[in-house]
């Protein structure tokens, strides 16, 4: 899992980190939508994967995720009322996809809005008042950080018992820090631009300056960076729930999915083929879309 | 002719390439479009000119005013968002067209660059003995010893303090005009036959720049090599070069030996240039000249004169017209429909 | 007279120390601050009031949190981190066992990444947006979209269980034979490497052509006439490689993490495998010496990460001469 994904500040050495900006991109020119793919094609296929998670369940025709007839174990797939076929234990897979789709995309959602708005708040007071906040700030930072993320997030799990409400803490525990580096790191580099500095030397007070300047010039950077970051809360959820320390069974995450699907690759890999793709197509897109707009954002 | 402008002779250009036989470098009709978001956009524009041995030519401009572009492209280092279409030879040889691997032979042995900052212009990893070094082994078979006997005697040749010792040294250790010295000593390493010198002094404070332009002559003399300087500062212009090129908006404005540019200059932007030239007789706090306006956006330059915005002697005509950059009088050409010091201006 | 490498090797050093503490704090303070009955937890359902208040007391369990923070601290930097209720060995046996085999993979999965990111990166930014470099992208694109455990499964299937070149799972020591050791983790090694390939070589082409784009140095050398590769390698690689290097460094933490996922998957007998068992079996005193010595190790390697670049970069290591 690369992909804890660097704004790469190779002279800060508490640097945080995003994918690397696509230097070398080409000047050319496009007509006016064709320019746009690289940001149309993910966002489409996001779309349609978060209709598909939320809505369809809702007005469509789909079936239960949970409290399956072992009787209708192993039901091959394209039979009726069932797409996907059943699990081992009868459950209808393509519910159980979609239904896990929509925790996977709810727990990153709120695991990046908690940390862009708690460590993105926290990251650019630090960075815009420095001193001794920034000091301790920094290394507070450090310890977090420290931490292997996903260590902490197994050992809250554990303790505190498998739970959505419980991943979502534990995936906050890494999504904060990473968040406030990064707002910090903005931050500063904002504070050298004159427009700040003529602001405050108008009297402008400091939380004004922060929420009418600073806030609106970091945001593009930190949204860019938590869709990066989207994939891998996914991924890391996954993995959680791969070991049962995240969305408890029998409720269904594409990680436990792929967890029960493991015994019998050989026999049935299609048990861990669709959550795999699902989880890949989805992080994929997340991921496009993130770098697409960065580029796009970078330039600014 | 009741409108009371002067209407320059229109040179043969067989009679101009005639004039200039002995030329080393000779740009003719030079153009460099570059490809953008914002569509073509015009770097260089039917530029011309011509440099002999031993001789040293300056082409002077603001910022976007071509000439950093117009040497980058003797050189071939342009991106490759550049098109460059006209002609340029050197020692004969036309360059315009030729493949990179047939570029990079010339570039340091023929052709030689120095850069602006010498803060930037060196590797910051890379020690200042390997840097001259490398460039001394790239178009000389030397080996290590003799590269590197090679390489401390260039470090002597500009005049830097300590060769010996500044080889092993990093850039970061050295002041700026050291630093500059070792970019000079770089350029020089394969003899070249011309030394393009973009803004070699800007960036150094007024005694380092005099020095370094002292080195240059000196060296210049004593290895016979055409200079070309490009700078924003007519005065250095005054003090150094044969010939003046002054360019605006990517076109040659005014061009004359340096002679007779100072005692007549014709364009009105020259006139400008050399007013704001700071001077120890002018009056304490009073305000110096500027040159009012900005220079013009290269990509949406309008159909006549392009600095007619910012002219004093300007007219309708100049809105409307371009005016033909043509030899008024032997060896000194302009662009302007009323030049300075005519009988009709103004 | 201190160089100020000696000074700022002093400083990175000073500050590591209130974050190694923190750490500490930290470690403590989550896997013991949390809700219910740790002993009760421990025993199950079953145990009687007083096996409950004999462990109760074994543990400290009474005493205030603070205390039972000191006494656990002081033990641990004697060396004493406890014993596994599972298996009375000793922590720090645990450790000793189970780390050198993470470090091993660990290691193998960032050589073997590193070894292949230089070179692909290197071509890639030779041609920018040419076809080398558009399929390095979108390469690198899908392979960081892949969660590691996928691929881990995947490449069993593959190599392990269809082709049966390489072993699906099980550990072979080194000293039983070089050979089989590096096939036992090189489907592991490959889990975690390929991710890791992609990001890097991202990370150090989009350097590169910073480099090789924006800086005057650069210039510089193609006007001696040095040819596009020498440029490449000579000039621009090795002011890229900071970069690569300080990310690397911080990565560090995340790729621990990584490690005991694929460590489970492939049943390595390694650190993540233990902590795992611990967190089941809710061996606190083994999850704690654990947590704590992994994120030690992050902070260490952090540390020499900043160090390592102070002394590589010319700038910081020279410092300025009198001129």
């Amino acid at each position: 899992m690369g992909a804890q994904l660097p704004e790469a500040e190779p002279h800060v050495a508490t640097s945080a980190l995003t994918l690397a900006p696509a230097a070398g991109e080409p000047i050319e020119r496009r007509r006016g939508w064709l320019r746009s793919l690289d940001v149309v094609v993910p966002g489409a296929v996001l779309a349609f994967l978060l209709f598909l998670f939320f809505i369809w369940p809702l007005i469509g025709p789909v079936g239960r995720p949970t409290g399956g007839n072992i009787l209708n174990a192993n039901i091959e797939p394209w039979s009726s009322g069932h797409i996907l076929g059943t699990d081992p234990v009868g459950n209808d897979i393509w519910s159980r996809i979609l239904y896990g789709g929509r925790s996977s995309i709810e727990i990153a959602l709120t695991v990046q809005l908690i940390g862009l708005v708690l460590g993105g708040s926290v990251g650019a007071f630090a960075g815009y008042w420095g001193g001794a906040l920034d000091l301790v700030l920094m290394r507070v930072l450090d310890v977090l950080i420290a931490f292997p993320a996903l260590v902490i997030a197994l050992a809250i799990a554990q303790s505190l018992g498998p739970s959505e409400f419980h991943t979502i803490l534990a995936l906050s525990f890494f999504s904060v820090p990473a968040f406030a580096r990064i707002s910090r790191a903005a931050t500063l580099r904002l504070r050298e631009r004159t427009f700040i500095l003529a602001s405050r030397l108008s009297g402008t007070s400091s939380p004004r300056v922060l929420l009418r300047h600073v806030a609106p010039n970091i945001l593009p950077q930190l949204v860019t960076f938590g869709l990066l970051g989207m994939g891998v809360i996914i991924i890391l959820e996954g993995a959680l729930s791969f070991f049962g320390l995240g969305i408890p069974p029998p409720d269904p995450s594409w990680g436990n999915m792929i967890f029960d699907g493991q015994g019998i690759l050989s026999a049935e890999p299609r048990l861990v083929l669709v959550p795999s793709v699902f989880l890949f197509v989805t992080v994929l897109s997340f991921n496009l879309l993130g770098d697409a707009l960065r580029s796009r954002w970078s330039a600014l | 002719m009741s409108d009371g402008a002067t209407q320059p002779v229109e040179v043969d250009a067989r009679v101009e390439d005639a004039a200039s036989g002995g030329a080393l470098l000779e740009l003719r009709d030079l153009r460099v479009d570059f490809r953008t978001a914002g569509g073509r956009v015009r770097a260089v524009d039917r530029l011309s000119y011509s440099v002999a041995s031993g001789r040293t030519l300056a082409v002077i401009g603001e910022s976007g005013s071509g000439k950093t572009v117009s040497s980058r492209a003797v050189m071939g280092l342009l991106p490759p968002t550049a098109t460059v279409s006209g002609s340029i030879r050197f020692d004969g040889r036309e360059l315009v067209g030729l493949s990179d691997r047939q570029m990079r032979r010339l570039r340091g042995a023929g052709v030689a660059m120095v850069f602006q900052d010498p803060s930037r212009s060196l590797n910051p990893t890379m020690r200042v003995g390997a840097q001259v070094i490398e460039a001394v082994r790239t178009h000389l078979d030397l080996d290590r010893g003799a590269a590197r006997k090679r390489a401390v005697e260039l470090l002597a040749l500009v005049r830097l303090p300590l060769p010996e010792q500044r080889y092993h040294e990093y850039p970061h250790q050295l002041s700026g005009g050291m630093r500059q010295r070792v970019v000079i000593a770089i350029a020089l390493a394969s003899k070249p036959k011309l030394l393009i010198a973009d803004e070699a002094t800007t960036a150094l404070d007024v005694t380092t720049q005099a020095q370094i332009m002292e080195l240059l002559r000196d060296l210049q003399r004593q290895l016979g090599m055409a200079l070309i300087m490009i700078s924003h500062d007519l005065g250095l212009a005054a003090s150094f070069a044969d010939e003046v090129v002054v360019m605006y908006a990517g076109r040659a404005v005014e061009q004359a030996p340096t002679g007779k540019l100072f005692a007549h200059v014709r364009m009105p932007y020259t006139q400008a240039l050399l007013e704001a030239i700071p001077r120890v007789e002018r009056p304490p706090h009073a305000r110096l000249p500027v040159v009012p306006g900005r220079p013009p956006d290269l990509a949406a330059l309008p159909p006549g004169c392009p600095f007619e915005p910012r002219c004093p002697n300007r007219r309708d005509l100049c809105r409307e017209s371009d005016p033909p950059f043509a030899e008024g009088e032997p060896g000194h050409r302009w662009a302007c429909w009323f030049p300075c010091a005519s009988e009709a201006s103004p | 007279m201190r160089s100020p490498t000696a000074r700022l090797i002093v400083y990175r050093i000073a500050t590591a120390i209130p974050v190694l503490w923190g750490v500490t704090f930290l470690t403590f303070l989550v896997v013991n601050r949390l809700p219910g009955d740790a002993a009760q937890q421990l025993l199950g359902i079953n145990a009687t009031q007083q096996q409950i208040q004999e462990l109760r007391d074994k543990l400290n369990l009474d005493q205030p949190f603070l205390t039972r923070y000191f006494d656990w601290l002081g033990h641990a930097l004697t060396g004493d981190l406890g014993r596994s209720f599972a298996s009375d060995q000793s922590v720090t046996s645990i450790l000793n066992e189970r780390l050198p085999v993470t470090f091993e993979l660990l290691a193998y999965a960032l050589i073997v990444s590193l070894l292949f990111t230089v070179p692909v990166a290197l071509l890639a930014a030779r041609k920018p947006n040419g076809i080398v470099d558009r399929i390095t992208m979108a390469t690198s694109m899908v392979g960081l979209s892949v969660a590691n455990y996928v691929l881990a499964l995947l490449l069993v299937y593959v190599f392990a269980v269809k082709l049966e070149w390489l072993p699906a799972i099980g550990y072979v020591n080194p000293a039983d034979g070089i050979w089989p050791f590096i096939k036992s983790l090189t489907l592991p090694a490959i889990s975690i490497g390929f991710p890791l390939f992609c990001f890097y070589t991202r990370l150090l082409r989009a350097d590169i052509l910073e480099q090789m784009q924006g800086e005057d140095y650069v210039v510089t050398a193609k006007a001696k006439g040095v040819g596009p590769w020498r440029v490449l390698a000579r000039h621009a690689l090795p002011n890229s490689l900071f970069g690569l290097l300080t990310v690397v460094g911080l990565n560090i933490g995340t790729l621990i993490g990584v490690t005991v996922i694929i460590e489970s998957i492939f049943s390595l007998p390694g650190i993540g495998g233990a902590l795992l068992e611990a967190i089941n079996n809710r061996d606190i005193l083994v999850v704690q010496g654990i947590v704590l010595v992994l994120a030690v190790i992050v902070v260490l390697a952090n540390l020499i990460t900043d160090l390592l670049y102070s002394v590589l970069d010319p700038r910081i290591r020279y410092g300025r001469a009198a001129s």
